[in-house]
């Protein structure tokens, strides 16, 4: 397995070169200036001027992409024009609220939508699977800025039962940084009450984030528990007089998971990426409203600085979802 | 199941039916601190002589002292840091003489400070850098005489307004000479990274700490010259979406918020215990149309285009959040001119337009910037349908600001929707943008090269105030007639906040006057 492990992360890092050298050329090449998008309208030529010059911008593509694979090679990301800040220090500080938000949202998602699938397939055909059916139609179709909003309106403004936009209340300090995740070092020195203040501002922008991820993870797992839950094995398993909790736990769930553990590394990778619309609404500082100013700025080096970090991020969420088939079916084998 | 979809129709009934808390829920911010909902995430740099954003210069202008301030009303110059000045008889060489004061590091502020802070806008040639180097040649013009003065020389004769445009602007901001170097690295010698989130300043605030895209936080300085102020904290929140803002005003998690929709504005100023404010900018909102586009050199096709646009219906698509008005020295500031001659008079332009040679009309690529400011789509949509009716076919390209600039600062535009907000509080900023051609700014994008340039020279050179006005009033009145620009409106700054808020006011330049004499009651 570990040779295969090796093998895959060698065949990752080609990739990961391949979307670096593309994401470059893309974003040298559509039309704008990033110096004119940062300095605004009103900048002077020869201030723009400087500025391209002591940017690099002024040289030629291919030896700023040279320059920026050895920077990079040296552990150097460069620096964001947009921020003034290297572009590490930028990812230190906006990833960890991302992946504090993904990964509440994920556990959300994947609990309740395996959970709601697995009644539906089991309720095949009843009112409760139309229900299901339905709700999640609704659910893939509803905008998650327009949930985000309805949802602070009711949970936030009318009801007073969650805090508002923010990661904290603003008057509530971090908790010293360690991990840069808000709960995790909250939970490290001990705060409770920063952690209690931090979950309760987790939770709303969680669901909204979570609820695209649970409404997929559902339908999945509703399809692939209705296969399985015809197989003979099963119906073996039920001639036998095993209890129908058994039936549908031991031997039909842990049949019917390999596609769902597939969609839900699928959706948790694409969480990391930040998500511009959540994050906006509810004011919180992670990567998609960072990658979306560098975009819109055409700020490179953050450009490439999220692009490494979303390829990596991929790489390795694919790495892990074969390597769980493996601990899910022991007839899989990695060659 | 059955549970959780009755609870799903409860709350949607909830949200629905509920009433709205009447009045406003008691805040939840202390009245010693001061919260306010904006928007930071455009913030590149706190560094005064980097600052060029709304919410850098902004808070700049809280961490740091000038020389010299403007009075509210921006018509007289008042003392900050410098007590008195005399000026040399031709007026280029000012002599300030300095207060005591202190530095958040409690070192005194010096004469040598000054002249290095400014020294510094010439070393790092940032955006707002042309603020100095326009008016002060070289470096070595600012000079501290002995620890308590300094002198200045520009390059050309500078009336007191005109000085303190220089003077009185966050990049020229006095910073803690010893602080900086204590934080420059050999590859960085201005310490301008440092200063990006740091701050070296003497101003009634001291910068706690910028997290960003989340807050800024600043506490008053104790030592301040004009006394502690009275405000003890101010947080800025980022609050990207407008009506999470709205929504958090209304709950009292924060006391004041910068960005609401129009709408909203209108909303909140109906409930008790809100109140809305507001006054006009130094800003501008154009349609450029570029002279070197074969029909726009006609100048009879221009005002065709002026005298098509219906004004009334782009102030209702800003739902009445501006004023229409036309030329380019906005209202409120020295030697603004009122007239405003053009109003949608299609027989009028269909006129124009047969004498420009077009009276079968054209067609042109207009392009308008998304994300700026929220109605200019809309206005362009308008704008279309308005020169249709004289047979302009316009073909709208909503893009990014960022690309619309490089196409414009090319001069490769036919026609651009774009705004303009005053650098400095002086008409000379935006003669020298509309009709200086050789200024290499507006009047070059579009590639109008007009005699009244030289007036533009001459204007700032011009020491009598009322001969100056009447500079001013001529070169307004060139660009109204015979420009390249179609100006629709000077944008309003509203801000909403609670009752109990005093002292915070919307100013015409900054996002707000210095909030240090803020209180809560």
């Amino acid at each position: 397995m570990w040779a295969y492990v090796v093998r895959r992360l060698m065949l990752a890092s080609i990739a990961i070169f391949g979307v670096l050298v593309i994401v470059f050329v893309l974003s040298h090449v559509i039309p704008g200036d990033p110096v004119a998008a940062i300095l605004g309208g009103q900048a002077r030529e020869e201030v723009i001027e400087a500025v391209r010059r002591r940017w690099g911008l002024d040289r030629p593509l291919y030896e700023q992409f040279f320059l920026f694979v050895i920077r990079l090679a040296h552990g150097d990301l460069g620096t964001s024009l947009a921020t003034n800040r290297p572009v590490i220090v930028d990812l230190r500080a906006f990833f960890p609220a991302t992946i504090e938000l993904a990964t509440t949202a994920i556990v959300i998602g994947a609990a309740t939508g395996v959970a709601v699938g697995i009644i539906s397939a089991v309720a095949h055909g009843k009112l409760i699977d139309h229900v299901v059916r339905f709700l999640s139609l609704i659910g893939l179709s509803m905008p998650v800025f327009w949930l985000g909003l309805i949802l602070l309106l009711l949970l936030y403004a009318r009801l007073g039962w969650l805090p508002g936009p923010g990661q904290l209340d603003i008057f509530v300090s971090r908790p010293p940084h360690v991990t840069g995740l808000i709960t995790i070092d909250a939970l490290l020195a001990r705060d409770f009450s920063s952690l209690g203040n931090a979950v309760r501002h987790l939770i709303l922008p969680a669901v909204v984030l979570g609820s695209h991820a649970l409404v997929g993870i559902a339908r999945i797992t509703r399809a692939s528990m209705l296969e399985v839950l015809g197989q003979d094995y099963v119906k073996v398993a039920r001639a036998k007089g095993l209890a129908e909790r058994t039936v549908i736990l031991r031997h039909a769930l842990k049949n019917a998971l390999l596609p769902i553990i597939t969609v839900i590394g699928i959706y948790y990778g694409g969480l990391l990426e930040g998500a511009v619309l959540t994050e906006t609404v509810f004011a919180w500082p992670g990567l998609g409203r960072y990658a979306t100013n560098a975009i819109l700025s055409q700020d490179f080096a953050a450009i490439m600085g999220v692009t490494i970090l979303i390829a990596l991020i991929f790489s390795f969420a694919n790495l892990i979802v074969d390597l769980a088939y493996g601990l899910l079916n022991p007839k899989i084998r990695y060659e | 199941m059955r549970a959780l979809h009755a609870l799903a129709v409860l709350l949607l009934l909830a949200v629905v039916i509920l009433p709205a808390a009447a009045g406003a829920p008691p805040s939840r911010v202390p009245t010693n601190v001061l919260v306010i909902g904006t928007v930071i995430s455009d913030s590149v740099s706190l560094d005064p002589a980097q600052a060029f954003e709304f919410s850098t210069t902004w808070v700049a202008n809280h961490l740091y002292d000038t020389l010299v301030d403007f009075s509210r009303d921006f018509s007289r110059v008042v003392p900050r840091l410098a007590t008195s000045w005399t000026a040399s008889s031709d007026l280029k060489t000012y002599t300030f003489r300095l207060r005591s004061a202190k530095f958040h590091s409690g070192n005194p502020v010096t004469a040598q400070a000054v002249a290095f802070s400014i020294q510094r806008v010439f070393a790092l040639k940032m955006a707002p850098s042309f603020i100095v180097t326009d008016f002060i040649k070289a470096p070595s013009d600012v000079v501290a005489v002995g620890n308590d003065q300094v002198r200045v020389t520009f390059v050309q004769p500078m009336p007191e307004i005109l000085m303190a445009c220089v003077l009185a602007n966050p990049v020229t901001s006095v910073v803690d000479p010893a602080v900086v170097r204590r934080n420059s690295p050999a590859d960085d010698p201005q310490g301008n990274k440092w200063l990006t989130d740091h701050d070296a300043g003497s101003g009634p605030y001291v910068l706690i700490g910028w997290n960003r895209n989340l807050k800024i936080e600043m506490r008053g300085f104790d030592d301040y010259w004009r006394g502690r102020p009275r405000m003890g904290r101010i947080f800025m929140q980022d609050m990207p979406e407008p009506t999470a803002q709205l929504l958090a005003l209304q709950q009292g998690d924060i006391d004041v918020a910068m960005n609401l929709l129009p709408g909203q504005f209108k909303q909140i100023s109906a409930q008790p215990g809100f109140q809305v404010k507001a006054t006009p900018t130094f800003g501008l909102r154009y349609l450029a149309m570029n002279v070197g586009f074969e029909p726009f050199s006609k100048p009879q096709v221009r005002n065709a285009v002026k005298y098509a646009l219906d004004y009334e219906a782009i102030k209702r698509l800003y739902e009445d959040t501006i004023d229409a008005g036309q030329t380019i020295v906005p209202a409120g500031m020295f030697a603004h001119l009122k007239d405003r001659p053009f109003q949608k008079n299609l027989d009028r332009a269909r006129a124009l337009m047969r004498e420009g040679g077009y009276e079968r009309g054209f067609k042109a690529e207009l392009m308008v910037p998304v994300g700026v400011d929220p109605p200019l789509p809309d206005v362009a949509t308008k704008m279309k349908e308005d020169l249709a009716q004289i047979g302009i076919d316009v073909d709208v390209k909503v893009l990014r600001n960022a690309d619309i600039l490089a196409v414009y600062r090319a001069q490769k535009h036919q026609l651009a929707i774009q705004r303009w907000g005053a650098d400095y509080p002086d008409p000379d900023n935006l003669a020298k943008a509309f009709a200086d051609f050789d200024s290499r700014v507006l009047a070059w994008r579009n590639q109008w090269d007009n005699p009244v340039k030289a007036k533009v020279k001459q204007a700032v050179l011009e020491r009598d105030p009322a001969k100056r006005a009447a500079l001013y009033a001529e070169i307004q009145k060139t660009v109204l007639d015979e420009g390249p620009f179609a100006i629709f409106a000077y944008p309003l700054r509203q801000i909403a906040m609670r009752t109990n808020v005093k002292g915070v006011d919307p100013s015409p330049l900054f996002q707000t006057y210095d909030l240090s004499n803020a209180t809560k009651e």
